[in-house]
């Protein structure tokens, strides 16, 4: 079985080695880069930079939450605002992978300037098993380009440090738990962000209206797994669709847009169930989009598994 | 400690065969399968897992490296997916598209309990992905499990510790996915 005690001597020991000068380290408040961000912290104390880049994709008030986490923890983390750097770079883009090389690539020149600023040679990231595995090469299919793999351009000037890139998500919540970091339970979000929960072009517009409703997906499931009504899934969120559909207002015809809901069981995102929620919980979660979105009047349910489809939409 | 090696045919779940070895408490790494057999050898491997993997069986089995070395070696081996493929292929089964692929839950009927099923129910669900399969058994081999829409899910050498499986014990939604290694591990 997995050991979190053995793992973090053996991991921070090994970041000791590993990193002779300077590093900064790439945080996004996921479990995985605050684990990465906490054993090299360990490692090598005030010689880290943990930087936090706010990409405009992501979800309400997460550079104030991460802040905060972090603050209690004892680390203190950096803020950049890079949205116009990477909303501008993403501007009339539709196809996925573009998306995700994109933004793999504005991550790595932003860290680049910081790292710059700071006299770091490292770049430490919080990447895991299923990043490099879908990111593909050698005779492995690219299924999908993670950010911090796939997403990192060649030329890169920094030395890339993975302290957790034998073990899947479920492993690192082991260790997160054993370190007590308050985020160990918190559910996956994409490197690239809502940029691959927009299917189409990404505007500020539909990132605004998807921050509402992920808003909205979010509250309903944590109070439905903290009244005990259901098990934690996975992952839930919603995908923003292109597709307009006919809807009725108040006696009056609207043509407003569509959200697909996706929650998922999975131990850990290699293989994954869709979560069999109640129509109860489903319909108030619809009730609740539609009545407080009003541009969206449809609500459609995702009911496939992985394989053959992936978790996320993009 | 019982050492089994991964050969890596460029699965997605290849490191997933990793952990559930490692979890049961076997010494194993990923090893890329075009590593000399004299190397494995060499480093007293017990036996040989072959991943599954993207390559399409009928056109692209040179994509599968020294994997045949592997087969006359007498290491016991276990093939996954197009691991299992590659097993019907050398031995002069028939290999190819499959006509109805299959992706995600499947029900599996055990023929044979044998040793890969041994205390197993008749009938569970497994996770598949594939699009190719083993279409005729090479002769010398014996069918284990079906499913509805692919008769050669699970198959072995009658007389060598060599088997296949079309479907992925190694994934965590399938039942009975650890045994099936244990299983396995039991024959060396």
């Amino acid at each position: 079985m997995f050991d979190a005690k053995n793992f973090i001597d053996e991991a921070i020991s090994k970041l000791k080695e590993e990193i002779k000068g300077k590093a900064i380290i790439a945080v996004s408040g996921g479990v995985d880069s605050t684990v990465a961000a906490y054993l090299s912290s360990k490692a090598i104390g005030e010689r880290l930079l943990p930087v936090f880049i706010d990409t405009g994709l992501m979800r309400k008030n997460e550079g104030f939450f991460v802040k905060r986490m972090f603050s209690e923890i004892g680390m203190n983390i950096k803020v950049l605002d890079k949205k116009d750097y990477f909303l501008s770079a993403l501007k009339g883009i539709i196809d996925p992978e573009q998306k995700r090389s994109i933004v793999g690539e504005r991550f790595i020149r932003a860290f680049e300037e910081e790292a710059k600023g700071f006299g770091a040679e490292y770049l430490v990231q919080g990447t895991i098993a299923p990043d490099w595995i879908e990111s593909g090469g050698g005779i492995r299919e690219r299924i999908k380009t993670h950010h911090n793999v796939g997403g990192v351009p060649e030329n890169i000037k920094l030395k890339i440090v993975e302290p957790l890139k034998e073990l899947y998500k479920d492993e690192v919540r082991v260790v997160a738990r054993y370190l007590g970091l308050p985020i160990s339970e918190r559910q996956p979000f994409p490197g690239p962000g809502l940029a691959v929960r927009i299917i189409g072009e990404v505007t500020e517009e539909k990132l605004n209206i998807l921050r509402d409703v992920t808003e909205i997906v979010e509250n309903e499931i944590e109070s439905a797994v903290a009244k005990g009504e259901i098990r934690k899934p996975w992952q839930y969120f919603a995908v923003l669709l292109p597709i307009k559909t006919t809807g009725v207002h108040g006696d009056k015809r609207v043509y407003g847009d569509t959200v697909a809901l996706r929650v998922i069981d999975s131990l850990d995102g290699m293989s994954g169930n869709y979560s069999q929620l109640t129509h109860s919980l489903l319909e108030k979660i619809s009730i609740r989009i539609t009545n407080e979105i009003p541009k969206i009047n449809r609500v459609v349910y995702d009911i496939t598994n992985k394989p053959p489809s992936t978790i996320e939409w993009e | 400690m019982m050492k089994v090696f991964v050969v890596d045919n460029g699965g997605q779940w290849t490191h997933r065969e990793y952990r559930v070895l490692k979890y049961l408490g076997v010494e194993t790494k990923i090893i890329e399968n075009t590593t000399p057999l004299e190397k494995i050898l060499k480093e007293g491997v017990d036996a040989l897992v072959l991943s599954g993997g993207s390559p399409s069986i009928s056109v692209e089995a040179q994509k599968l490296g020294r994997e045949g070395d592997y087969l006359e070696s007498g290491i016991p081996i276990l093939g996954i997916c197009v691991g299992a493929q590659f097993i019907g292929l050398y031995y002069g089964g028939k290999v190819g598209p499959a006509n109805i692929p299959e992706y995600g839950k499947t029900e599996l009927n055990i023929i044979e309990k044998d040793d890969l099923f041994f205390g197993l129910p008749n009938t569970f669900y497994v996770w598949e992905s594939h699009n190719d399969e083993v279409k005729e058994l090479p002769s010398g081999f014996q069918l284990l499990a079906s499913s509805k829409n692919c008769k050669i899910q699970a198959f072995r050498h009658k007389n060598k510790k060599i088997f296949g499986v079309q479907f992925h014990p190694e994934v965590e939604n399938t039942e009975y996915g650890k045994e099936v290694f244990q299983n396995f591990l039991n024959t060396i």
